[in-house]
């Protein structure tokens, strides 16, 4: 009897949904930003769940039309059985390209940190290079970086160094002796930097504004460039890194990231993608700066003596901001601001993705997936775009002529730093 | 995260639920646990189709419809929320649909009887107005149009089925197909492909060339699978009528549905533009109580629980359609209580043996109060300020009556009310 079989079976219902929950609904097909524009690829449900079905380890990886995802996870976000649609993609990936052998694309572009490093040290020369047609064209021919797509400018002082020479208190003892409320450890990211060292300034002002001692951790590249170009021991390896100096910080001391990308990797992928051991208790004490400053307001803590700022700005959601599953804080935290007159775009995707807008091949679609937000962008006319994640903030910019900003920069501004 | 109101759900009924609190100057947070069931079910708003389960008459008035079935019912959820709900919760929405840019059609006076993608007549309220012209109480012959490669939609199947049902003098069914540019034999597509490709203005027309040539005759009109545009529910489907040069009229196709997408996709944007905060891929999962109040809500964020601590609670989950609740083997359990939800049963006992009986596994929910509180099995509320909405109450069936709809606007207007007055 069926029933009596049933009487042994446990109702135990799985944390994370195994490739057997996938209803075939289609709903992720359907949000797809690159399924959307180019009728090539083939979704996330055949290329994930799907395909998934028929991969066995022993067998050589079938990867066409997998690099044709952009990961941006809307898939995720939107699975109503919570479907881990990505990871199957990304270990797909990896796998082919372990079989086949890796590109130097996939190489350069995983391995960011020590590109940056490089074009920082040599800042004048790199950003010269990088608007150069000759040297553009090069680029395009021998890496395959589309010679239309800015590459952003470096900096030759890091944050990292600025936060040396200006932060050199021993800030951990204050904390201890109550000098201060909270400590924090900033997870800058490769872009604060290398890139945008002002947002980094910006973020530690606004924290030791609010009583709080922010400290910098050595850290490593967070490794979603890694993941997203078929490298996941590589990302594994950074990850590692991280989850080890993170680990070793004093129990009360919060972890903020600034990139929305960077703090996604931290809560999230370190401990479920990447399986590195150690990486949830880091994860749970991991926060998206807007995020944080919101818990504070919610505590009573935040210094809400805003000077005005007469603007008229326009939030752009990351897609990976929708995958921290917390809201839109940014756009809380704005509204506190007088002066401040804040729309929000709900178009989707940017299209850039991280390095995928980058790769000749893709830069075209790249442009046709943001399509829709650059033409709500042109028509809203505000001063600026406001976006927590870097790459959306290139892409909005490249695609529209329009400013745009993290939205902690309109916090800074309110607290009077110039 | 502190809230006024939380919402949680992505369906009508959250939507409607809402819209309500925003429009009484409420600071609503929607919770959205995954994709709509709006994108897996018909998406025309039914109120009442059918009276009973057992009756194959269908309901010519749904106001009235729902008024008798209020006397005759009083435990039936469009009782609990009554019939002022249904009224006012209507009028809601076909103002917000107006507002979001929608042309939508019918009321609560008279239902329209519109034929289904396999050629049987059914109920609806309010539908877009792309499908009005299949209303089968207009005589014009009817002429369903499916594409070549496409099994979604089988024309020869519509057409053998209505001719049966319906049918007359000048009253004629007849089937073509027409072959779509770009959708040769071996590509993977899906209504969505077809709908997006349509937003192409070339494409159309030379659809619409080709459709005009197989009709040949004049005074028809023509059924098509809903696939007239992603975007917009007027656009392509004006522009395209004007090319073929008959009334054209579009017919629901299995999921993902266009309708759904169309709506939700816009109701929610709308919403969002104007102020309202979602919060995405963040399935609830626990819920805290004291004292007979909901303190908080947990909610599956990434790295960490995230708690959502609200006035009061609006629980808008669908029910079997977007996966809020969970069938074990022994029982379905809800995600906040982590109670066995009313109407459970094993899994034998879910399903009737025959596909197209009433199935017990629709009317599985939560059971709830005069005040659409969730109560447990003494009858007592399980929390003061939860108010339950939509597909998610317990004792209905909305697939059989064809009441969604009807029931997720009642009770998504109702919810919203009582949580604010919680």
């Amino acid at each position: 009897m069926i029933t009596d079989e049933i009487g042994t079976l446990s109702d135990t219902v799985e944390e994370a949904a195994p490739v057997e929950a996938c209803t075939k609904c289609t709903a992720c097909n359907t949000v797809c930003p690159v399924a959307r524009s180019t009728d090539i690829f083939r979704g996330p449900k055949f290329l994930g769940p799907e395909s998934e079905r028929y991969r066995s380890q022993a067998e050589a990886a079938v990867t066409a039309g997998l690099d044709l995802c952009s990961g941006c996870k809307l898939c995720e976000v939107t699975c109503p059985s919570q479907v881990t649609i990505q990871e199957y993609i990304r270990r797909a990936q990896n796998k082919g390209a372990e079989e086949r052998g890796r590109t130097l694309r996939d190489w350069v572009l995983g391995h960011t940190r020590l590109l940056s490093r490089f074009g920082s040290m040599t800042a004048p020369l790199a950003n010269f290079g990088n608007r150069n047609p000759l040297v553009r064209l090069a680029m395009e021919k021998v890496i395959g970086i589309h010679r239309k797509r800015p590459l952003p400018r470096y900096q030759w002082l890091t944050f990292e160094r600025w936060f040396k020479r200006n932060r050199s208190l021993p800030l951990v003892g204050r904390a201890r002796e109550g000098v201060s409320r909270r400590t924090v450890a900033y997870f800058y990211g490769c872009w604060v930097n290398y890139n945008e060292r002002r947002l980094g300034e910006m973020v530690v002002h606004i924290l030791e504004r609010n009583g709080i001692d922010v400290i910098v951790p050595k850290q490593q590249c967070c490794g979603i460039p890694a993941v997203v170009n078929s490298n996941i021991d590589l990302a594994r390896k950074y990850g590692a890194e991280n989850v080890r100096r993170l680990s070793g910080l004093p129990a009360n001391v919060d972890i903020i990231a600034s990139s929305t990308s960077c703090g996604l990797m931290l809560k999230h992928d370190y401990s479920h993608l990447l399986e590195i051991p150690g990486a949830e208790p880091v994860g749970a004490r991991t926060y998206d700066i807007c995020e944080y400053l919101w818990m504070l307001y919610e505590a009573g803590e935040l210094d809400i003596a805003f000077q005005p700022v007469e603007t008229r700005l326009l939030y752009h959601a990351p897609c990976h901001l929708k995958s921290h599953g917390m809201g839109y804080p940014a756009t809380r935290l704005l509204r506190l601001i007088p002066g401040v007159h804040l729309d929000e775009v709900d178009e989707g995707c940017c299209g850039i993705s991280g390095t995928f807008g980058v790769k000749v091949e893709k830069y075209d679609l790249s442009m046709k997936i943001g399509s829709r937000l650059f033409e709500a962008v042109k028509a809203a006319g505000t001063d600026s775009v406001l976006a927590d994640c870097e790459t959306c903030r290139l892409q909005v910019e490249h695609g529209t002529g329009a400013k745009s900003a993290h939205p902690v920069e309109i916090v800074a501004r309110a607290y009077g730093y110039r | 995260m502190k809230a006024d109101i939380a919402v949680v759900g992505s369906g009508l009924a959250a939507l409607v639920a809402t819209r309500t609190l925003q429009q009484a100057g409420r600071n609503a947070l929607l919770i959205w646990p995954g994709l709509s069931s709006l994108y897996f079910t018909y998406a025309t708003v039914d109120v009442l189709g059918y009276s009973d389960l057992t009756t194959t008459q269908p309901v010519d008035q749904p106001e009235a419809g729902v008024a008798k079935l209020i006397e005759d019912h009083p435990e039936h959820p469009y009782a609990l929320a009554g019939l002022d709900a249904l009224r006012s919760g209507t009028a809601l929405l076909t103002e917000w649909l107006r507002d979001a840019g929608f042309t939508w059609q019918g009321s609560l006076a008279r239902n329209l009887l519109l034929p289904t993608a396999i050629g049987t007549p059914k109920p609806s309220c309010l539908v877009p107005a792309s499908m009005a012209a299949g209303d089968l109480r207009r005589t014009e012959p009817i002429v369903f149009c499916g594409f070549h490669g496409y099994e979604d939609f089988v024309p020869e199947l519509a057409a053998a089925n209505l001719s049966r049902s319906w049918g007359g003098d000048d009253q004629s069914v007849r089937a073509i197909r027409v072959s779509l540019p770009g959708f040769e034999p071996g590509r993977l597509f899906t209504s969505i492909d077809i709908a997006r490709s349509f937003e192409d203005v070339a494409f159309r027309r030379e659809v619409a060339g080709r459709i005009r040539r197989e009709a040949a005759v004049d005074g028809v009109r023509i059924g098509m699978p809903a696939v007239l545009g992603l975007t917009h529910d007027m656009e392509v489907y004006s522009s395209f009528a004007a090319e073929v040069g008959h009334p054209v009229f579009e017919i629901p196709t299995l999921p993902p549905s266009v309708l759904g997408l169309r709506l939700f996709d816009r109701l929610r944007k709308h919403i969002q533009e104007s102020g309202v905060e979602m919060v995405w891929a963040a399935p609830a999962h626990a819920a805290e109580l004291s004292d007979g109040q909901c303190r908080r809500i947990l909610l599956k964020s990434a790295g960490r629980e995230q708690p959502i601590d609200a006035r009061a609670y609006v629980l808008a989950l669908e029910d079997t359609v977007d996966g809020a609740l969970r069938a074990g083997v022994h029982e379905v359990i809800d995600p906040f209580f982590h109670q066995a939800l009313a109407h459970h049963a094993v899994p034998t006992d879910r399903t009737d043996e025959s596909l197209f009986k009433p199935q017990p596994f629709a009317s599985v929910g939560y059971r709830v109060s005069n005040r659409l509180q969730p109560i447990g099995d003494d009858g007592r509320p399980l929390a003061g300020n939860v108010f339950v909405a939509g597909g998610a109450i317990a004792g209905y069936d909305p697939v059989g009556s064809k009441s969604r709809g009807g029931l997720a606007i009642a009770t998504g207007y109702r919810a919203a009310r009582e949580a604010m007055a919680a």
